[in-house]
């Protein structure tokens, strides 16, 4: 059992007045304090590259073809059944690229799973977090809206490969 | 003129002017409590967010009306017009200024005269509290009907404060008329009632916060436990009109306690100022006890159900007796 001592009130603290008149004095000075709500659309929050944002797939040097080789790890490891690929063959150096690559930004949970299992370096968290629009289907990404040039991304990228020497050894993109 | 044709015009601004100032209440209560809380506050709606009471009276009229299965359909319909009405009445008797002259009329700027305003501030403002009951009683909901009793035994025990906080002043004054007892105050600060009767100033400061159902004495709404109490099942222009009542309350009872202890219209060190001057001196001692409503919400937690009842009859109560006898005994003894 413990026995909890309260503390004796003095006579002023009783009288409840005195008291109430110094937790007033307490707010009537936060009302002069200086505020700290940030004007949201206005003053974004400062982007960092520990950030995950949502994801995006990295484009190669000629900025026109993905990095991806739709291999479909990011798809497997995707807790959020999130992303749908379909691959094709190509005639370029790298074989084979995705036909058909979609991630569901309303099921995205920005883990970030997708850009560790990716084996090419292919898709990385972005700092990109503005998701609104009028309908559904519009926020499911395709190609088109998720691909971005390697400098977009370059701030993830250096940091990603900063976090582990694993990563920094092997092939890049290229 | 004719007196009627006065009447009215005087009703028509008084009453524009409280409501547009119960508007502006709800905005400064959002704008204090961010200001106390280290935010800015509403700042979209229009400039400083000036427009934001404007954009919630628009919104209250798109919302939908709910009434609970099994409420009482008549009561539950009257209940917000019996909280909003008395608030209303009472505040026509609060001199805001004295004589003036405009356009040829020479009349007072208060909608009703009568010798008894005091007797009738406090019979009118007694039952604003049947709007809180019936609303709670009638809504057929557990929170409702408790929040409705907790606010009919909270009012009934302050009242009694209340009352005889302001019958020390009217033993003093001799008088229940209000303009007597703002007369009774002329001649400078010194001659405030609030050095006469410091005791009934502070009891009736503090019952008035629990008259008008505000923090620490909100036990009639209560949002942890009673969810929002009598107005739970509430919504739309019903809703809004329990917060009309209760802006318009805590207006009647600044003006109230500012008539009654603050010399009411009296421009300090100015005996003889014009009348707008006297208006905006009574304004400006309003707004202090209304900023003082805002302020001791976002300030002070809600006290427990016992405790308000202890501090109604076992502290409020005998000291406001104990204040009215020792008045009496000085008044008659001379």
């Amino acid at each position: 059992m413990v026995i909890v001592k309260r503390k004796e009130l003095s006579l002023a603290e009783r009288l409840y007045l005195p008291e109430v008149a110094r937790a007033l004095f307490t707010t009537l000075r936060a009302i002069f304090s200086r505020k700290v709500t940030r004007q949201y659309p206005e003053e974004p929050l400062p982007k960092t590259a520990v950030m995950r944002g949502q994801p995006r797939l990295v484009l190669l040097e000629d900025n026109q073809s993905l990095a991806c080789v739709s291999c479909g790890l990011c798809e497997a490891a995707c807790p959020a059944y999130a992303i749908t690929i379909d691959g094709q063959e190509t005639d370029r150096f790298i074989e084979r690229e995705p036909e058909r690559f979609e991630i569901d930004m309303l099921r995205c949970i920005l883990c970030g799973f997708c850009e560790e299992a990716c084996p090419k370096d292919a898709i990385f968290m972005s700092d990109e977090l503005e998701l609104a629009d009028f309908s559904r289907a519009a926020l499911v990404y395709d190609i088109e809206k998720l691909k971005r040039p390697r400098e977009a991304l370059a701030k993830r990228i250096d940091y990603f490969y900063g976090t582990s020497d694993r990563w920094r050894k092997r092939s890049s993109t290229s | 003129m004719s007196p009627w044709l006065v009447m009215i015009v005087k009703t028509i601004l008084i009453y524009g002017g409280v409501i547009t100032l119960a508007a502006g209440m709800t905005l400064a209560e959002r704008k204090v409590s961010a200001w106390i809380q280290w935010r800015i506050g509403p700042n979209r709606v229009g400039p400083w967010g000036t427009l934001q009471p404007l954009a919630d009276g628009v919104k209250f009229m798109f919302k939908e009306e709910l009434m609970p299965a099994g409420a009482n359909p008549l009561l539950f319909r009257l209940a917000p017009v019996m909280a909003a009405a008395p608030a209303m009445m009472a505040i026509a008797v609060i001199p805001f200024a004295g004589e003036i002259t405009l356009f040829g009329v020479r009349t007072t700027l208060s909608i009703a005269d009568i010798p008894i305003s005091a007797l009738y501030v406090v019979a009118v403002g007694g039952l604003g509290i049947y709007g809180v009951i019936l609303g709670g009683w009638s809504s057929n909901s557990k929170y409702s009907l408790l929040g409705g009793l907790r606010a009919s035994a909270q009012m009934v025990s302050y009242e009694l404060a209340l009352i005889l906080a302001l019958l020390s002043i009217v033993v003093l004054t001799g008088s229940l008329d209000l303009r007597a007892i703002v007369a009774a105050q002329a001649g400078g600060i010194q001659e405030w009632n609030v050095w006469r009767q410091p005791l009934a100033f502070v009891l009736f400061v503090i019952a008035t916060f629990a008259e008008t159902n505000r923090h620490p004495f909100d036990f009639a709404e209560c949002e942890p436990e009673l969810v929002g109490g009598f107005h739970t099942e509430y919504s739309s222009m019903k809703f809004a009109l329990f917060f009309l009542g209760e802006y318009v309350a805590m207006i009647v009872m600044a003006s109230l306690t500012t008539t009654l202890f603050l010399g009411g219209p009296e421009v300090p060190f100015w005996p003889g100022a014009p009348w707008f001057l006297q208006l905006g001196a009574f304004l400006a001692k309003s707004c202090f006890f209304l900023f003082l409503f805002l302020w001791v919400r976002w300030t002070l937690p809600r006290f427990r159900f016992d405790q308000l009842m202890r501090l109604g009859w076992k502290v409020m109560l005998p000291l406001a007796l104990a204040n009215v006898f020792v008045t009496g005994l000085v008044v008659s003894l001379g």
